[in-house]
């Protein structure tokens, strides 16, 4: 039978060491890489495609979660965290199990089993694993970058470099200073998740940030245009109007 | 309420010393009035001042009852008016009965009580006046004292609280992650295992103790320190690096506990957390015009984090900073070149 290719990612070497050890008594597992940051883990997966990633969720340059919302890829994932603001319970029904550091080695076997039994059985990810992530974890505050994948390019977007944000189907277009970049994620997570007092929803599939606008102009019956400075025009809904009016006083 | 007259021996001093000198006035004002001097004057004016004091100490009690509660003004005005008419009544009424008995000089007597009656009355009331106006004083002093004794108490206690609320952040993510290390080192390396048990041990106790604001030197800060930043080397490896320069002479200086323990936990999880090279940590010490510099700076990734910090780690040491030594402390921050620094600035603490 074939070995299950894993990868293991955490910015802790005692962390990647434990898994691996308990991994060696687990014959039909393959460690084929490890690697410390977001980036790597993402640059290996790539390369690799793997059936099984442990995945850290705080690493520098990317998180586990952002790292998932760009993978094209379909591995299965376990999440090992420490205490996180992270919900995890969000996260409970779409990757094949989560543990909390430091973990028992029978909760550990556990969920590789169940990992190992999935991938077996054939029942594997159908779509990638960005539509794991249905729900993003709350933690109150504003995010500050947006990731982004350009064939093999990962980029962050500072969030103070967009423009706006365009739904188009499934996917949301984001204009910024740099240009445009396509990502898979609903309107509604860019709501929730910009900054309030900077981006307004202004149209069901536009989100705007509000210094970019020019001029608002009536457009048709009760509905405006909004002109920015760019020279882009977006359409204005009467309850976008209303939230504009709210936040520039006019 | 106690009687403000009997609450201690100087104040009933100053109290007869008042009626005597009253006593004294009265019979100086009589012999005015009166044109002579009769013999007896000076004993009338005693007694008559006994008897008053004696009638002003106990209009203490109906007077403090009717200002304790919410008694409306006018009411107030009434009571002190008709508690009024009684004293003074009451005082010429004894004061008569009194020296009628005492002095049998008849018609002489009776003469210079005629003529200085209506002064008695101006006297009583003017008396009066005076003794509602010391008793009323007195009240509002009680009152404001109290008052300001309540407010000291209240803040005392929620600066105790929000003390203890302020130094008791550690951080959740470094206790977990170091008992993961430790889990792992029982396999790889069971010697460092117990290493950083004890080192996680020790710099808990120092973090928990609750010998709590007893400030501490910057020695046994630094020492905690650390044990902090050995945990962290064992979880990130070479990854973390850190440099000192302390002077000698500041090890003795005596600093609030765990109050740099936010600004490296903020070294580490800004610098060490987001970065993929290796991190350095320094910390410098001086002093200088009596007052401790402290300067930790580290290096750090410059691309965007995905969530920008709250500033907790901050704005807790400078709260801090404020509650021990009000604007005498500072601190101040700069980044630049991809360094980000942080300042203190301590005064010497005061007892």
């Amino acid at each position: 039978m074939e070995k299950i290719r894993t990868i293991i990612i955490d910015d802790e070497s005692p962390a990647r060491e434990l898994i691996k050890h308990y991994l060696t008594e687990l014959d039909d597992i393959e460690v084929i890489a490890e690697c410390a940051d977001g980036f790597n883990g993402l640059k290996t997966i790539t390369a690799l495609k793997p059936d099984l990633v442990f995945l850290d969720i705080q690493m520098p340059r990317l998180t586990g979660i952002e790292m998932i919302e760009v993978m094209t890829e379909k591995p299965e994932i376990i999440f090992t965290t420490a205490y996180d603001q992270f919900a995890l319970k969000a996260f409970e029904l779409n990757a094949v199990d989560y543990l909390m550091k430091p973990f028992p080695k029978r909760r550990f076997l556990e969920a590789t089993k169940k990992a190992v039994d999935k991938i077996r059985s054939g029942l594997g990810n159908k779509k990638p694993a960005s539509h794991l992530l249905e729900k993003k974890p709350d933690t109150g505050a504003p995010v500050n970058r947006i990731v982004v994948r350009k064939g093999n390019a990962i980029n962050l977007i500072p969030v103070d470099q967009i423009r706006f944000v365009e739904a188009q189907d499934d996917y949301v277009m984001i204009y910024h200073t740099a240009g445009k970049a396509l990502k898979q994620q609903t309107m509604k997570f860019y709501e929730e998740n910009l900054p309030r007092e900077d981006f307004v929803r202004v149209h069901r599939s536009y989100i705007v940030r509000v210094e970019e606008i020019n001029k608002i102009e009536p457009y048709g019956k009760d509905n405006h245009l909004a002109i920015l400075k760019s020279g882009d025009k977006l359409p204005v809904s009467r309850s976008g109007y209303k939230q504009l009016k709210e936040e520039l006083n006019f | 309420m106690k009687h403000p007259v009997f609450e201690n021996s100087v104040r009933q001093l100053v109290w007869w010393l008042v009626w005597i000198m009253v006593a004294l006035g009265q019979s100086v004002l009589f012999y005015y009035v009166y044109g002579s001097f009769i013999r007896i004057s000076l004993v009338e004016s005693f007694v008559s001042m006994i008897v008053y004091s004696g009638l002003a100490l106990s209009i203490w009690y109906p007077f403090q009852y009717f200002n304790s509660g919410e008694t409306r003004t006018s009411v107030q005005l009434t009571n002190i008016i008709i508690i009024g008419a009684i004293t003074v009544s009451l005082w010429i009424l004894l004061v008569k009965i009194i020296t009628g008995t005492v002095v049998q000089e008849g018609i002489s007597y009776n003469n210079y009580w005629t003529t200085t009656l209506p002064y008695r009355i101006g006297e009583g009331v003017f008396l009066y006046g005076l003794v509602i106006l010391t008793y009323y004083l007195f009240i509002s002093l009680t009152k404001l004292s109290e008052r300001n004794a309540k407010a000291a108490k209240l803040e005392s206690l929620v600066r105790e609280t929000e003390i203890k609320m302020l130094r008791s952040q550690i951080n959740p993510h470094f206790l977990f992650n170091s008992l993961n290390s430790i889990s792992s080192l029982t396999i790889t390396d069971p010697e460092k295992a117990r290493d950083m048990v004890v080192k996680l041990s020790e710099f808990m106790r120092y973090a928990l103790s609750r010998k709590d604001e007893q400030p501490v030197t910057l020695q046994n800060e630094l020492d905690n320190l650390r044990l902090y930043l050995d945990i962290e080397k064992v979880r990130f490896g070479d990854k973390l690096i850190t440099e000192e320069s302390i002077e000698n002479e500041c090890l003795e200086f005596k600093i609030p506990v765990m109050l740099l323990q936010p600004l490296y936990e903020n070294a580490v999880k800004y610098g060490v957390y987001e970065s993929t090279g290796i991190v350095n940590i320094i910390t410098e010490a001086k002093t200088r015009d009596r007052a401790l510099q402290i300067t930790i700076s580290n290096n750090f990734d410059a691309s965007p984090r995905l969530r920008i910090g709250t500033g907790t780690g901050l704005l807790n040491v400078s709260r801090r900073l404020e509650l021990y030594y009000g604007n005498k402390a500072s601190i101040s921050t700069a980044k630049e070149n991809g360094i980000f620094t942080v300042k203190l600035i301590i005064p010497e603490m005061q007892n």
